[in-house]
C-alpha cells in the first residue's frame, strides 16, 4: 500500500493545520476567545456546526489517498478501475463495489427498464431484470422488500441510538472530569439545558446524524438507497464523495482569495495616493469581466498545458484532481475583489485612528503597523466573510459544472449530478434520485454552512456585540 | 414660580438581570415648577442622562424602569400607553441632546426636520407653517431663515445646528424643556450664546427647564435649584445660592475642589516661576495646508491653510498651552511639529536640529524625544493588545531597554509611576475607566524617554474629578523629569492651572502669548478679551 499525496490533498491538510494553529492562537487571546466562546453558546449555531463537522470528516477520510498492492485480487470492479483509492472508499467499499448495469429507483429489486431476460427454461421475455447488488438477497422482492426494510431500518436505528448513547457518555465524561463533578449530577445538567453550553441541541444532532448513519449501515450493503446512474453506480456513494469536491471548491478557495484581499485591500487603504489608484483600477476592471469567462478561459488554457504535459497526468484521477486544482484556483482569483473592496474601507477609517498616530509618532514603521495594528483589527470581517462566502462557492461550482467549465467529468460532484440530470428529467420515465440525492446533500451543506455563518457574524460584529 | 410642573418619585432604572443589575437610578425624586431652571450635576456613569429618557420613556431596549413615578401636570407619564404618550413627547416635553451633528438628519432639510415637529403637534401645513418655521428660526437667531431653511444640516455650523435643535424642541411650545449636555459639543463662546437663548426663551414662555450638564460653572449660569447625582443617587439638592455658597456634602465639595483654577493653583503652591528656563522647542513661521482637489484628475487648486505663520517657544521643564476654539489649528500645530502631518513652511528647532528638514529616517530618531497624549482614551490603544504590549511598543520601536527583562521591568515601573499597578500590563485596554486609560496612555508616552509632549487635550473626555487627578500626575511628572508640555486645550480653567505660558490662537494665527499671569489677567488682543469674557465662572452669573 502506497500512500498518494495529491495535490488537492496537500492544500487541503495545509488549511485544516492553519485552522488548527489559529484555534491555538485564539485559545491564548481573549479579544479572539470572547466572541468565539458566544458562537459555542447558540443551539442552532452549534447544531450547524456539528452538520458541518461530519461533512469535513467524511472529507478528510477521502483525501487520505492511497495505492492498493498491486497484486492483490479482487481490485477496482466495475467498467474502469481506480488506481487511487482513498479511506473514504475502504469504508463504503460495499457502496462503491455494487455497481448495476444501468438506472435503477431507491430500494429496487429490480433494472428501471425492462430488458430481454432469459428465463429459466431457455426462452426470453421482456421484463423487468433483477439487480445483481440491489436487493440481490430477497427471494421474492414484491412482498419480502417492505418487510426486509423494516426489519433493518429498526436495526439501523438501534444502532443509531447506541453510536449517540456512546458518544453521549464520552462526552458527558468529559465534561465530567473538567468540571471536576459526578457524573450523574453532569449528565442531568446536559439533559435539562443547564449551563452556556448547548448540549440538547448538539447531541440531539448527534443522534440524528448516527441515526442516519446506523439506517445507511444497516440499509446500504444490501439496497441502492438512491438508486443507480445510467452506468450502474450507486448514487448515494457519488452524492458522498462529492462532499470532497465541494468542501474543497468552498475552502481552497478561500485559501487563495484570502491573500490577495487582504495584502491589496490593507495597502489600498493605508497608503492611499497612487497605491490606492492603482489597486483600484485593478480590482474594479478584474470584477468588471465576467467571471464565467476567465473561468472558461483558464480550463481551456489548462486543457491545453495538460495535453502538453500528457505524461505526468496519465490516470484520470491526477487529470481531475489538476482541474479541480486550478477551478479552485481561478474561482479565488475571481472573487477577491468584494473583500478588497471591504477592507480596503476599513483600512482607510483605522488609518486616521487615534493610536495609529501614537504608534506614528514612535516611529513604528509602516509594516509593523500593518500587520500589529491594522490586520488584527479587520480580522472579524475577514472571518465573517469567509464563512459567508462559502456556501456561495459551492453554489458556485454547481452552476459552473453545469455549464461545462467546472470540475473534470470524472470527478464525483453535485454539480456533475445536477448536470447529468438534465437528460435524466427529460426521460421516459423520469429518473429523479441522482438530483434528489445531490440536492439533498448540497442542501443540507449550505443550510448548514449559512446558519454557521449566521452566528459567527452575530458573535464577532463589533456593532451587534455593544447591544448586548 | 408656580405650581409644580413635573414630580419624579423615586425614580429606578435598571439594566441588566435580576440576579446582576446595574442600578443606573436608585431612588431619584425631585421636582420641576413652571418657570424654573432645575440643573441636575453629575459625572459620567451618575445617571443624569438615564433619569432624563426615563422621563420621555425613550430608554433603550436594554433598560428597564423597576419602580417610581413620573408625574406631568398631575398626569402619571408611566401609565400612558404609548400612543398617548407621542402626543407628550414634543408638545408638552421638549428635548434637545448633547451631540447636534448626530442628532439632525443630514438627508432632510432643517425646515422638513422642524416642520416634522409641527405638522404632528399643531397640525400646521402648506404656507402657515413655514411662516411658522421662519418665525421659530428667528426665534432661536438663525439669520436669513426664509432661505436657510432649505439647506441641510451640514451647511450649519456647530453652534448653529444646537439652535436647530433647539427651534425643534420649542417648536410645539412645550411646558418642560429637557436639555441633555447641550452645549459639551460647542465652543465657549457659542456656549454662551446658547445658554442666554435658552434663558430668554425660558422667561418669554415659562417653561420649566431641566438642565443636565458635567459642568458646575455652566450649571451657576442658567441654575435656580441643584440636583447633584452620583452613582444613579441624589446626594445633595439646593438652590444655586445655597449650594455654591455652601456645599453640604462630601461629594459635592470634592466636586468644587476638583475644578480647576488659577486660585486652586495657587493653594497648592505651584505659581508659575518667574525665572526664565532653556528653551527647549522653538517654532517660527509654521505652515501647514490642507490641499483642495478638484476635477477629474484631483489637481490642487487651492489650500485651506490651517497653520499659518505660527511662531512659539517652549522652555525646559515648563508648559506652554495653546487656547483656542474649535477649528482654530491647535491640534494640527501640535501634531504638525511632530511631523505627524506634512509642513508646509517654517522651522521647528529642537535641541539645535531643525526638525522641519530632516528626512523620513532622521525624523524617526528623532521621535524618541517628542511624543504625544490624545484626547480620546477609547481610540488611543489598539483594543487588541494587550497594556503591556502598548507600552513596549515604543520602546522596541525607538530601541529603548536593552533586552526583554529590561524592558518588562520599565514596563512596571511606569505603571507604578502614573499610579497603576505593574500587574496591570497584562488587561486589555477596555478593562480600564476613561481616567486609568488615560494614564496608560501617558505611560506610554513617557516609556521612550521624550523631552517634549504634546498634550492634545487629554483631559475633554474625563470627568471632572478624574481630570484634576490627571492634571496632578502630569505635573507631578514634570517636576520630577524635567518634561516640556506642549498642552492643547479649550479649558481656561485648565490654563490657569498648568501652564507657564499661554499662546492664544485663531483661525491658523496666534493672536496672544506670553506668561500665563499676564494673558489671563491682562489680556491684550479683542479676541483674548472675548474668550476670557464668554468663559462661564462661579459668582459671575451673566
Amino acid at each position: 500500500m502506497q500512500p498518494i499525496l495529491l495535490k488537492t490533498d496537500v492544500l487541503f491538510f495545509v488549511l485544516l493545520a492553519a485552522a488548527a494553529v489559529y484555534a491555538w492562537h485564539a485559545r491564548r487571546h481573549e479579544h479572539l476567545r470572547a466572541p468565539w466562546r458566544q458562537v459555542a453558546r447558540q443551539p442552532l449555531g452549534m447544531a450547524a456546526a456539528v452538520v458541518l463537522a461530519a461533512y469535513v470528516l467524511i472529507a478528510l477520510l477521502d483525501s487520505l489517498h492511497f495505492r492498493a498492492a498491486p497484486a492483490a485480487a479482487g481490485q477496482g470492479g466495475g467498467a474502469y478501475s481506480r488506481d487511487i483509492n482513498s479511506v473514504f472508499d475502504v469504508l463504503v467499499a460495499p457502496l462503491r463495489d455494487g455497481v448495476e448495469r444501468t438506472y435503477s429507483a431507491p430500494f429496487a429489486a429490480e433494472a428501471y427498464a425492462k430488458e430481454i431476460v432469459e428465463l429459466a427454461d431457455g426462452s426470453n421475455s421482456r421484463a423487468y431484470p433483477r439487480l445483481e447488488h440491489g436487493g440481490a438477497h430477497l427471494r421474492d422482492p414484491a412482498s419480502e422488500r417492505g418487510p426486509d426494510i423494516a426489519a433493518r431500518l429498526i436495526g439501523g436505528i438501534l444502532i443509531g441510538v447506541a453510536l449517540a448513547l456512546a458518544v453521549g457518555a464520552a462526552v458527558v465524561t468529559a465534561c465530567a472530569r473538567k468540571a471536576h463533578a459526578p457524573w450523574t449530577a453532569t449528565a442531568l445538567a446536559m439533559l435539562r439545558g443547564d449551563g452556556q453550553v448547548p448540549w440538547r441541541a448538539i447531541l440531539g444532532t448527534v443522534l440524528v446524524l448516527a441515526l442516519l448513519l446506523g439506517c445507511g449501515i444497516e440499509l446500504a450493503p444490501y439496497y441502492h438507497v438512491f438508486g443507480t446512474d445510467q452506468v450502474g453506480n450507486d448514487v448515494l456513494y457519488q452524492a458522498l464523495k462529492s462532499i470532497r469536491t465541494g468542501l474543497l471548491i468552498g475552502t481552497l478557495t478561500t485559501l487563495v482569495m484570502l491573500p490577495f484581499a487582504i495584502v491589496l485591500g490593507l495597502v489600498a487603504g493605508y497608503f492611499g495616493g497612487w497605491v490606492d489608484d492603482a489597486i483600484q483600477y485593478l480590482y474594479t476592471t478584474l470584477s468588471s469581466i465576467p467571471g464565467v469567462l476567465l473561468v472558461a478561459a483558464s480550463a481551456l488554457m489548462l486543457e491545453i498545458y495538460m495535453s502538453r504535459h500528457a505524461d505526468s497526468y496519465a490516470s484520470l484521477a491526477a487529470r481531475a484532481d489538476l482541474r479541480l486544482l486550478a477551478l479552485c484556483l481561478i474561482l479565488g482569483v475571481t472573487t477577491w475583489t468584494g473583500l478588497c473592496r471591504y477592507l480596503r474601507g476599513e483600512a482607510l477609517k483605522l488609518r486616521a485612528v487615534d493610536f495609529i498616530e501614537a504608534a506614528r509618532a514612535f516611529g513604528v514603521s509602516h509594516g509593523k503597523i500593518l500587520t500589529r495594528h491594522i490586520l488584527p483589527n479587520i480580522m472579524h470581517i475577514v472571518m465573517i466573510s469567509i464563512v459567508l462566502d462559502f456556501s456561495g462557492l459551492v453554489l458556485a461550482e454547481a452552476v459552473l459544472t453545469y455549464i461545462d467549465i467546472g470540475v473534470d467529468p470524472s470527478m464525483d460532484s453535485w454539480g456533475n449530478m445536477i448536470n447529468g440530470a438534465r437528460l435524466e428529467l427529460a426521460r421516459e420515465p423520469v429518473v429523479w434520485w441522482s438530483l434528489c440525492a445531490a440536492f439533498v446533500l448540497m442542501f443540507a451543506l449550505v443550510l448548514a454552512a449559512n446558519i454557521f455563518a449566521d452566528a459567527v457574524r452575530d458573535a464577532f460584529d463589533p456593532r451587534l456585540r455593544d447591544m448586548e | 414660580m408656580s405650581e409644580t410642573l413635573l414630580e419624579v418619585d423615586d425614580l429606578a432604572v435598571q439594566f441588566g438581570r435580576d440576579d446582576a443589575p446595574v442600578r443606573a437610578v436608585d431612588g431619584l425624586s425631585f421636582t420641576v415648577a413652571a418657570g424654573e431652571t432645575v440643573v441636575l450635576v453629575g459625572e459620567s456613569g451618575s445617571g443624569k442622562s438615564m433619569a432624563a429618557m426615563a422621563i420621555t420613556r425613550l430608554l433603550p431596549s436594554t433598560a428597564r424602569i423597576t419602580r417610581g413615578a413620573v408625574r406631568l401636570d398631575g398626569e402619571d407619564l408611566f401609565k400612558l400607553p404609548e400612543y398617548r404618550m407621542r402626543d407628550v413627547r414634543g408638545a408638552a416635553v421638549g428635548m434637545i441632546f448633547q451631540e447636534p451633528q448626530s442628532s439632525l438628519n443630514p438627508v432632510m432639510t432643517i425646515g422638513a426636520q422642524i416642520g416634522e415637529t409641527l405638522a404632528r403637534h399643531r397640525g400646521l401645513r402648506g404656507a402657515a407653517l413655514r411662516a411658522r418655521i421662519v418665525e421659530l428660526l428667528d426665534a432661536v437667531g438663525i439669520g436669513e431663515a426664509a432661505s436657510r431653511l432649505d439647506q441641510f444640516p451640514h451647511q450649519f455650523s456647530g453652534g448653529m445646528k444646537q439652535r436647530v435643535m433647539i427651534a425643534i424642541a420649542l417648536a410645539a411650545d412645550p411646558r418642560l424643556l429637557i436639555a441633555d449636555e447641550p452645549t459639551t459639543a460647542l465652543d465657549v463662546t457659542i456656549q454662551a450664546q446658547v445658554l442666554d437663548l435658552i434663558k430668554a426663551e425660558q422667561k418669554r414662555r415659562g417653561m420649566g427647564i431641566l438642565f443636565i450638564t458635567h459642568d458646575l460653572a455652566v450649571a451657576y449660569q442658567i441654575a435656580d435649584r441643584v440636583l447633584v447625582m452620583r452613582h444613579g443617587k441624589l446626594v445633595e439638592s439646593g438652590t444655586r445660592d445655597a449650594f455654591y455658597g455652601n456645599p453640604q456634602h462630601a461629594y459635592s465639595r470634592q466636586l468644587f475642589d476638583a475644578l480647576p483654577s488659577w486660585e486652586k493653583r495657587l493653594r497648592e503652591g505651584h505659581a508659575p516661576a518667574s525665572a526664565a528656563a532653556e528653551p527647549l522647542l522653538t517654532v517660527r513661521d509654521l505652515a501647514i495646508e490642507f490641499p483642495i482637489r478638484r476635477g477629474l484628475f484631483k489637481r490642487k487648486v487651492g489650500a485651506v491653510r490651517a497653520v499659518d505663520g505660527v511662531s512659539l517657544a517652549i522652555e525646559q521643564g515648563r508648559t506652554l498651552a495653546v487656547v483656542g476654539e474649535s477649528g482654530c489649528g491647535k491640534t494640527t500645530m501640535g501634531k504638525g511639529i511632530l511631523r505627524l502631518t506634512p509642513l508646509a513652511g517654517g522651522a521647528v528647532e529642537f535641541g539645535g536640529i531643525d526638525l522641519a528638514t530632516l528626512d523620513a529616517a532622521a525624523m524617526r530618531r528623532q521621535r524618541a524625544q517628542l511624543q504625544i497624549v490624545f484626547q480620546d482614551p477609547v481610540a488611543s490603544m489598539n483594543p487588541r493588545m494587550i497594556v503591556g504590549d502598548i507600552i513596549k511598543e515604543g520602546m522596541l520601536a525607538q530601541g529603548v531597554g536593552g533586552n526583554a527583562a529590561e524592558r518588562e521591568r520599565r514596563v512596571a515601573e511606569l505603571l507604578t509611576q502614573v499610579g497603576l499597578e505593574a500587574e496591570h500590563a497584562r488587561r486589555y485596554p477596555h478593562e480600564f475607566s476613561g481616567g486609568q486609560r488615560q494614564r496608560i496612555c501617558i505611560a506610554r508616552a513617557l516609556a521612550v524617554e521624550p523631552r517634549l509632549i504634546v498634550c492634545d487635550e487629554p483631559t475633554s473626555a474625563l470627568d471632572v474629578s478624574v481630570q484634576a487627578q490627571i492634571l496632578a500626575l502630569l505635573r507631578d511628572l514634570q517636576e520630577r523629569l524635567g518634561l516640556s508640555y506642549l498642552f492643547v486645550t479649550h479649558n481656561i480653567g485648565v490654563v490657569a492651572y498648568i501652564a507657564h505660558h499661554v499662546a492664544v490662537m485663531k483661525a491658523g494665527r496666534i493672536v496672544e502669548q506670553g506668561p500665563v499671569d499676564e494673558v489671563l489677567h491682562r489680556p491684550q488682543h479683542e479676541y483674548t478679551r472675548q474668550l476670557l469674557a464668554a468663559v462661564p465662572t462661579i459668582g459671575n452669573a451673566a
